[in-house]
């Protein structure tokens, strides 16, 4: 593509920064809603280790940190009921079985919201490619026409 | 956009429907159990409308059963999956006063309604859901026809958190009004984030629209001032002001917006946040309502959430109407919020 590109003036160069700029912004929000939902499925996912551990548990001992590498012994006193924090702010409370489905049932979510995020941060990258190849032959051109005179 | 709602809520729509018609198969066996409606061909008798959303007498419920073999839905028949479109709506993140609307207009328009043997229970249900949610959504805001309605410049200032849009969505709905015919200017009035006054310029050249600017740091009741003064010389249609993100409890900054509106006077004040913060938006459009004011509200990002919470409880929550939805990168991805669209889309499948 760069071969093939018209001469490209100053002014022209200065507004490609600034897509390039600006692009670069919205890939780096979008990068960080990655994190996020990233960091939500693990959470989502250690939730459900630990529901099924819970139930595993013959007296409901479980294993609690507390901070700071610290762990105590605790035992959970109905590990057949959870309160879920299910959206809008509102906790309700479902059986083990319930809430581990869905925990699951969010992951699913949360990995198509990733797949969405992502391919738009793909596109926004190839988008970016494309100006930075139209900026670097800008600037090979302008040296060409340096050295020329 | 708002695909696993749109899933939930057919799913719910099933359920109601599955509801109602197991009440008709018992009404229909010889055994009368709670709701019964026996086929008992019989005289007319005189009609009398039983009241939406009260709970049928008995008499009244003698009265269909004698006058025209119908079905009245009981609250019985449809008690657990309201319960279950209620845990679905808030698992989408609706908030809860919406959800608790939305419930209730369902409710009252499904129990105490006569609905006669052969008539489609999906039918019923997808009034009754689609009246719910038109109800909670409110009736949209018509931008064009308000700005052709008021006297130019209509002034139009942005405000909401930041990083959720706010300068893209003022590019937008400025290439949206043009396309429309009208003729608009840009205030770029957000002074404080490194790059922003760049960044609304490009977007101003791309889709060519003047910008007023002044430097990084500048006073933006001052740009905003100079760019109503524009509007005015040059009988512009409509001033764009773009603000710098602020949180509502940031005292200093929220003081300098009120100082904005004393100095522009803005005909609408529009808040910008976007759809993918769930229920976090929806408390945050109401406290940015609570302190410096809201018309109508811009949800950006729709076309990643998936849950659609934000967009179904806004308006009710707030009491201001959603007015655009942003579903993408480009200038064109801004559409009109259209509610009975929405609904359409939600319970019919696009349909």
């Amino acid at each position: 593509m760069a071969e093939t590109m018209q001469p490209i003036d100053q002014r022209e160069l200065m507004t490609l920064q600034h897509y390039l700029k600006e692009y670069g912004q919205q890939a780096e929000i979008f990068v960080s809603q990655l994190e996020l939902l990233e960091n939500g499925r693990l959470e989502a996912h250690a939730a459900i280790e630990a529901l099924e551990a819970m139930l595993a548990a013959d007296d409901g001992t479980v294993l609690l940190q507390i901070g700071g590498g610290a762990s105590v012994r605790a035992k959970v006193l109905e590990p057949e009921k959870v309160l879920l924090a299910i959206g809008a702010e509102v906790v309700v409370e479902r059986t083990n079985k319930d809430a581990i489905e869905f925990l699951k049932e969010r992951i699913i979510e949360m990995e198509a919201s990733q797949k969405k995020v992502a391919e738009t941060l793909d596109r926004l990258r190839s988008q970016m490619n494309e100006i930075n190849k139209r900026i670097e032959s800008g600037y090979q051109q302008a040296m060409a026409e340096q050295d020329a005179e | 956009m708002f695909g696993a709602l749109r899933e939930k809520l057919q799913a719910a729509r099933t359920r109601l429907s599955g509801s109602i018609q197991a009440a008709e198969e018992q009404a229909e066996s010889p055994v009368p159990q709670g709701t019964t409606a026996k086929e008992v061909p019989l005289p007319d008798v005189p009609q009398e409308p039983v009241s939406p959303g009260t709970k049928p007498t008995f008499v009244e419920k003698v009265k269909v059963l004698i006058r025209d073999r119908e079905l009245i839905v009981s609250e019985k028949d449809v008690a657990d999956a309201l319960d279950e479109l209620e845990m679905t709506l808030l698992e989408s993140d609706v908030a809860l006063p919406a959800t608790d609307a939305i419930i209730s207009h369902v409710r009252k328009g499904l129990v105490g309604k006569h609905r006669k043997i052969g008539e489609s229970v999906d039918h019923l249900v997808v009034s009754a859901l689609k009246a719910a949610l038109l109800d909670v959504l409110g009736n949209g805001f018509d931008l064009t026809t308000y700005i052709r309605d008021h006297p130019k410049p209509v002034k139009i200032l942005f405000t909401g958190v930041n990083g959720t849009g706010k300068t893209t969505t003022v590019a937008k709905i400025g290439s949206f009004l043009k396309k429309q015919g009208l003729t608009v200017v840009i205030g770029a009035g957000d002074t404080y984030r490194a790059g922003a006054i760049e960044q609304i310029s490009v977007h101003a050249e791309r889709i060519g629209i003047k910008v007023i600017q002044h430097q990084e740091g500048a006073d933006p009741s001052a740009v905003l001032f100079d760019t109503v003064q524009y509007a005015n010389s040059h009988k512009i249609d409509v001033v764009l002001a773009d603000t710098a993100g602020r949180f509502h409890n940031k005292a200093n900054l929220m003081s300098q917006l009120e100082k904005i509106k004393r100095v522009m006077k803005p005909d609408l004040v529009v808040y910008v946040d976007e759809a993918i913060a769930g229920n976090d938006a929806v408390t945050r459009a109401f406290e940015f309502d609570k302190t410096i004011g809201a018309d109508a509200v811009v949800l950006t990002k729709a076309d990643m959430d998936s849950r659609g919470g934000a967009a179904i409880s806004i308006a009710h929550t707030i009491g201001k109407p959603l007015m655009f939805l942003g579903v993408g990168q480009s200038y064109d991805d801004i559409i009109p919020f259209e509610p009975a669209k929405v609904v359409d889309e939600l319970l019919d499948g696009g349909s």
